[in-house]
C-alpha cells in the first residue's frame, strides 16, 4: 500500500521548518541562545520595505535557531520537558572582580588533620524532658543556659550558699565571651596571613597560615614601637614599664659626609629615586598631580 | 564616599553578602537615567528597555544632570548604592538627538560605554500585539556581517548579549522561550563609515509542521528601533582581561585517562606502580618448583616419562 502519496498531501497542509538560501550557514551560542547569521543583506529589499524584510529574516533565523534548540538533549522536569543548554561560548565581562578566598581558621586545620567531616544535622531535635521537638541550637533550643530548669542540684564540690541559677548564667557568658574572642583572633590571623601571603591570594588559592601567629604578633611588637618613638623625645625618656620589650637592634650608622668615593652617595640616591619615581614605584607617586600642582603653586 | 556599613541584624548582614563578590555571580541590575533634557523617542525607548529588563532594573524617574562621556563619577556612585552594573542614559541635544548610552561598570568602576542615536523608534505601545510576560529569557539574533569585524558592533552585540540575557543556565523549558531580540546591521555608508543597526523585538508562535520541529512564526512586540553609532570608550585592557577571568570552580572538568577508540567503544586507561617482577605474588605451581640437586635426574625423569605413556597406553 502506498501511503507516500497521502503523506505528502499531509505535508503540504503544513509549512516547511527548513529554510533554504543561506549560503553561510550560521553559527551557534546556544548557551546564551544566540544566532549570528553571517550571509549579506539584501540592500535593495531593506530599502523597500525595510520590516517586512528584517521580519522575514528574523522568522528564518529563528526557525533555523530553534530547530538547534529542539536537537539538544532534553529531560523531563516538574517545569515541563528542559533542554540541556551547553556552555555559552561568547565571553562576557563580570561585573565584580573574582572573591579572594578566605584563609583557612584554626579549627578547620585541625579538622583537615584529624580528618573531621562536616555533617549535616537535623535542626530539630526531641526533647526528653518536655516529650517536644525542639531546635538544636537558637531561641528556645535544648541547649539553653540551662537556668530554666525548675530545679538544679547543687554540684558535689560547690558551695551550698552558692546560686546555681546564677552559676549557669554566668557559665554560658563565658562560653559566649570565649567563642567572641576565638573568632576575634580568627579574623586577626587571617588579615595577618592574606597580607603576608599575597602571591597565593592573588592566584585565587587560601594563603598560608602557618607562620599567621608569630606574624601577628611581630606587627604586634613593630606598632608598640612606633607607638613609642611618636612621643616628644622619641621614648628616649619614657618612664620604663615592667615586661616592656627592648628595641632589637636599632642603630643608626652614619656614613662620613665628605668621601673620596662618591660611587656610594651616588647609589643611595639613585636607589631612593628608583623607589619612588622609577619603575617600581609607579604607585608612590601620581605624577600628573604632582605636575599640576607645581603648575598651580607657580 | 559612601560609608561602610556595618550590619547590626541579619538581614542587612544577608544582604551585605548578596552583593559581596562571588564565584557565580547575581544577574546585572541596569539603571535606566534620564538625562538633564529628553525627548518622546528617547522617553520612549528608556520605558520600553526598561520593561525588557524587568525585575532586575532600577528606573529613575527625575532627570539627571549627566553627561557620561564628560564626567563618570556618578555612574560609580549610582552602581554602589543601588549594587547596578549597568547603565541607559537617554539624552537629547541638538547636537546629538535622540541618544542612549549604554555603559558598564566592573568593581563599580566604568569598564566601556557606546552612545547610539535613535534615528526612528516605535515603543512597545503603538504594536497592538500580546506581549510576553516579563522575566522571560529571551533568544537573540546578529544578522550581517559587521559583528565580527568593527569594535562598534562587537561592542553593541556584547552589550545586548550583556544586558538581556538574564541568568547563565544549564537547562531551559522549552515552552519557556517566549521572544527573540533581533538586530540587523545595515550596509556601510557611502563613506565607509559604520552604517545603521535595525533593533526588533518578535514574540515566538510555534505552530505545528506535521514533523517533529515545529514551525516558527514571528509576531512584532516592540520595541523597535533604528539606529547610527555614536561616540564609544573601549575598556582598558587589563581591566578587560581581569574582568573575563573565570573561577577555577565554573571552568569544565576534563575527564582524563578516558578516551573513544576509532570504533567507538570507551577506552580508559588505568596507571600502575613500578612491579617487581621477581617479587610479585602469584599462584603456585608446585611442579615449577625448583627442586635440590637431584642424584639421578635424568633416571627419574625418564622413568616419570614412561610411567605417563603407560597411563596413555591404558587409556
Amino acid at each position: 500500500m502506498d501511503v507516500s502519496g497521502v503523506l505528502e498531501a499531509h505535508k503540504q497542509k503544513f509549512k516547511s521548518v527548513s529554510v533554504e538560501g543561506k549560503v553561510i550557514p550560521l553559527e551557534y551560542d546556544l548557551g546564551l541562545l544566540t544566532a549570528y547569521d553571517q550571509n549579506p543583506i539584501d540592500e535593495t529589499e531593506l530599502k523597500k520595505n525595510k520590516d517586512e524584510y528584517l521580519q522575514s529574516l528574523s522568522r528564518d533565523n529563528a526557525q533555523l535557531l530553534f530547530n538547534e534548540i529542539f536537537q539538544l538533549p532534553t529531560i523531563s522536569d516538574d517545569n515541563g520537558v528542559m533542554a540541556m543548554l551547553p556552555v555559552p561560548t561568547t565571553l562576557l565581562p563580570r561585573e565584580k572582580p573574582l572573591p579572594k578566598p578566605k584563609p583557612e581558621t584554626r579549627w578547620e586545620k585541625f579538622a583537615k588533620a584529624k580528618g573531621i567531616v562536616n555533617r549535616k544535622k537535623e535542626r530539630m531535635v526531641f526533647d526528653d524532658n518536655t516529650g517536644e521537638y525542639k531546635p538544636r541550637w537558637g531561641y528556645k533550643g535544648i541547649n539553653d543556659d540551662g537556668s530554666k530548669d525548675w530545679i538544679i542540684e547543687v554540684p558535689s564540690g560547690a558551695n551550698p550558699m552558692e546560686d546555681q541559677y546564677e552559676a549557669r548564667r554566668e557559665a554560658k557568658k563565658e562560653r559566649v565571651e570565649k567563642n567572641d574572642k576565638r573568632r576575634q583572633r580568627n579574623m586577626e590571623e587571617a588579615a595577618v596571613a592574606s597580607k603576608m601571603d599575597q602571591k597565593t591570594v592573588n592566584k585565587g588559592e587560601r594563603p598560608n597560615m602557618d607562620n599567621a601567629r608569630a606574624m601577628k604578633r611581630k606587627e604586634i611588637e613593630n606598632q608598640i614601637l612606633i607607638s613609642k618613638n611618636s612621643t616628644a623625645s622619641a621614648g628616649k625618656f619614657d618612664q620604663a614599664i615592667k615586661g616592656d620589650l627592648k628595641p632589637k637592634g636599632i642603630k643608626r650608622k652614619f656614613e662620613p659626609n665628605v668621601t673620596a668615593d662618591l660611587s656610594k652617595e651616588k647609589a643611595g640616591n639613585m636607589s631612593i629615586l628608583d623607589r619612588v619615581v622609577g619603575k617600581n614605584g609607579e604607585d608612590l607617586v601620581n605624577v600628573r598631580k604632582a605636575i599640576k600642582a607645581t603648575k598651580s603653586r607657580k | 564616599m559612601l560609608r561602610t556599613i556595618t550590619p547590626r541584624n541579619a538581614r542587612v548582614k544577608r544582604v551585605m553578602k548578596n552583593r559581596e563578590a562571588k564565584t557565580e555571580e547575581n544577574i546585572k541590575t541596569a539603571i535606566f537615567i534620564r538625562g538633564s533634557q529628553t525627548s518622546q523617542i528617547v522617553n520612549d525607548a528608556l520605558a520600553d528597555l526598561y520593561m525588557l529588563k524587568k525585575p532586575h532594573a532600577v528606573n529613575f524617574t527625575k532627570k539627571n544632570q549627566i553627561h557620561p562621556f564628560e564626567d563618570h563619577s556618578n555612574l560609580q556612585f549610582f552602581s554602589q548604592k543601588n549594587d547596578a552594573s549597568l547603565f541607559v542614559i537617554g539624552t537629547h541635544s541638538k547636537k546629538r538627538p535622540n541618544t542612549l548610552t549604554f555603559a558598564r561598570m566592573f568593581d563599580h568602576q566604568l569598564l566601556d560605554m557606546m552612545e547610539v542615536s535613535i534615528e526612528k523608534g516605535t515603543p512597545m505601545k503603538d504594536f497592538k500585539t500580546p506581549k510576553s510576560a516579563i522575566g522571560m529569557k529571551p533568544c537573540f539574533m546578529f544578522n550581517g556581517d559587521m559583528w565580527d569585524q568593527n569594535p562598534n558592533y562587537i561592542m553593541f552585540k556584547s552589550m545586548i548579549l550583556d544586558f538581556y540575557h538574564g541568568q547563565t543556565v544549564d537547562k531551559v523549558a522549552l515552552a519557556g522561550l517566549e521572544y527573540v531580540i533581533s538586530v540587523t546591521s545595515g550596509p556601510m555608508t557611502s563613506e565607509g563609515k559604520p552604517g545603521k543597526i535595525y533593533l526588533r523585538t518578535y514574540t515566538i508562535v510555534l505552530k505545528r509542521s506535521g514533523v517533529k520541529l515545529p514551525r516558527i512564526e514571528l509576531v512584532e512586540m516592540g520595541p523597535s528601533m533604528d539606529m547610527t553609532f555614536g561616540r564609544m570608550t573601549e575598556a582598558k585592557i587589563d581591566v578587560w582581561k581581569q574582568s573575563l577571568r573565570v573561577p577555577k570552580e565554573l571552568k569544565p572538568k576534563k575527564k582524563k585517562n578516558i578516551t573513544k577508540d576509532v570504533m567507538g567503544d570507551t577506552v580508559g586507561r588505568i596507571h600502575m606502580g613500578r612491579q617487581d617482577f621477581d617479587k610479585i605474588q602469584t599462584r603456585k605451581m608446585k611442579g615449577l618448583k625448583k627442586r635440590a640437586a637431584p642424584t639421578e635426574e635424568s633416571g627419574e625423569s625418564g622413568d616419570k616419562k614412561q610411567r605417563v605413556d603407560e597411563n596413555d597406553d591404558e587409556e
